[in-house]
């Protein structure tokens, strides 16, 4: 345990533990776009930039992105001061820039009073930040199907040669995870289509509504013990599985499933 | 030279799987055949283990590799500070009208690639061109083209 202090309030926080998970942890806002709990720490996106400093220090500070910083004895954590305001408000007018069409941008935005771009904007901007969260968690997966293309201005998160990626499983974790709803998806016809790959769409066996994709099926099946008819039936058919089952110990349950 | 696929297995093989030798993998294959060849990148994945997403990645980061087929000749104009002051940019124009083809491109018969880089490191023999890895120093106008054809 050590103890750190989080704008005058005295915090306990653990060892290697990093300050912004201590900030979540006290229900203190910062704002954080590509940090995520399934993720390590990436620390590109900034906006987590908090001002630190230490007794001893002379009155010097430095500013940090939390998400990065560990947690040390001593520590004197600031998260609203001006200057970290300052940068938040300088990094939100870049990425304003540079996702002029995004809704989570705007918002974040007019929050820290940016209300417009001092920068020219990006023309045709799909709105993608590069926090690389989607290339991350589907390293995490194991699967790796995506990764930065290029470099530079021209730099892209795209699948190889631009095809349907071969290690792509369809689930959609990159999809979901970006911050700011770039990655697109088509659920049609038992047919899922993302990064131009198409996926067979498992239906239940019992209500027979679109699940996940085959391939990811699959893929959990070969890397967990789950029974081989697991994915055969949704979570909603399965709830109601149970519920049946447990109905025959208390009365009523059956009405109360249905 | 068309790629094929026992000589890429064959570069590939030299390295047997180590995968850190994926940027040394690509180079050789650049040597072998002036360009990456698709199937190159898909053997390299394989054959080190690596992701293909990942070699690709690194395929396309460098400014060195190409993924697509080059000319015989690769001419790089110096396009840095010191080149671009001493005229760079006539040059480039005196070869781009010459060969016909843009910064970037290649020419239709295969003979010639035109690229354009920042600073091959001589900046006093100012402005340079570079033929097939040869540097050519205070490069002159009117001499630019004999120069590369």
């Amino acid at each position: 345990m050590v103890l750190i202090q989080i704008n005058g309030k005295m915090v306990k926080a653990h060892e290697g533990e990093m300050v912004l998970s201590v900030l979540r942890r006290e229900g203190i806002e910062v704002p954080a776009l590509c940090d995520h709990q399934a993720l390590e720490p990436g620390g590109s996106c900034r906006l987590c930039m908090v001002e630190i400093t230490k007794a001893d220090w002379d009155g010097w500070t430095k500013n940090v992105t939390s998400c990065l910083y560990p947690v040390e004895e001593g520590l004197i954590v600031s998260t609203h001061s001006e200057g970290v305001l300052e940068i938040r408000r300088n990094i939100l007018d870049m990425l304003l820039a540079r996702c002029p069409n995004s809704d989570v941008i705007q918002k974040l935005a007019e929050e820290h009073g940016v209300m417009k771009t001092s920068f020219d904007t990006l023309p045709d901007s799909d709105n993608c930040i590069m926090c690389y969260a989607c290339t991350r968690v589907c390293e995490v997966l194991g699967k790796s199907a995506i990764s930065a293309v290029m470099r530079g201005h021209k730099k892209v998160i795209a699948s190889p040669f631009g095809d349907a990626p071969p290690d792509c499983i369809g689930c959609l974790s990159c999809a979901h995870i970006c911050p700011t709803n770039v990655i697109l998806w088509k659920d049609e016809n038992g047919k899922r289509t993302i990064w131009n790959k198409s996926f067979d769409l498992i239906t239940c066996k019992k209500c027979g509504k679109e699940t996940i994709s085959r391939e990811f099926a699959d893929y959990l099946l070969e890397q967990r013990d789950i029974p081989a008819d697991y994915f055969e039936t949704c979570d909603d058919c399965k709830r109601m599985e149970l519920a049946f089952k447990m109905g025959g110990l208390v009365d009523g349950a059956e009405e109360v499933a249905i | 030279m068309t790629p094929d696929v026992k000589q890429i297995q064959k570069i590939i093989d030299q390295h047997h799987g180590d995968k850190s030798a994926l940027i040394t993998v690509l180079q050789d294959l650049q040597r072998k055949f002036n360009y990456i060849p698709p199937e190159g990148v898909t053997a390299t994945a394989k054959a080190l283990d690596v992701p293909l997403s990942k070699v690709y990645s690194v395929a396309t980061f460098y400014s060195t590799f190409s993924l697509v087929p080059r000319g015989e000749k690769i001419i790089r104009i110096c396009q840095g500070t010191a080149c671009h002051i001493k005229g760079a940019d006539l040059i480039q124009e005196q070869i781009e009208a010459g060969l016909n083809i843009k910064a970037g491109e290649t020419s239709s018969d295969m003979k010639y690639t035109l690229e354009v880089v920042n600073c091959v490191g001589v900046c006093a023999m100012a402005p340079a061109v570079l033929v097939n890895d040869k540097m050519h120093g205070n490069v002159r106008c009117e001499k630019a083209l004999k120069l590369v054809k």
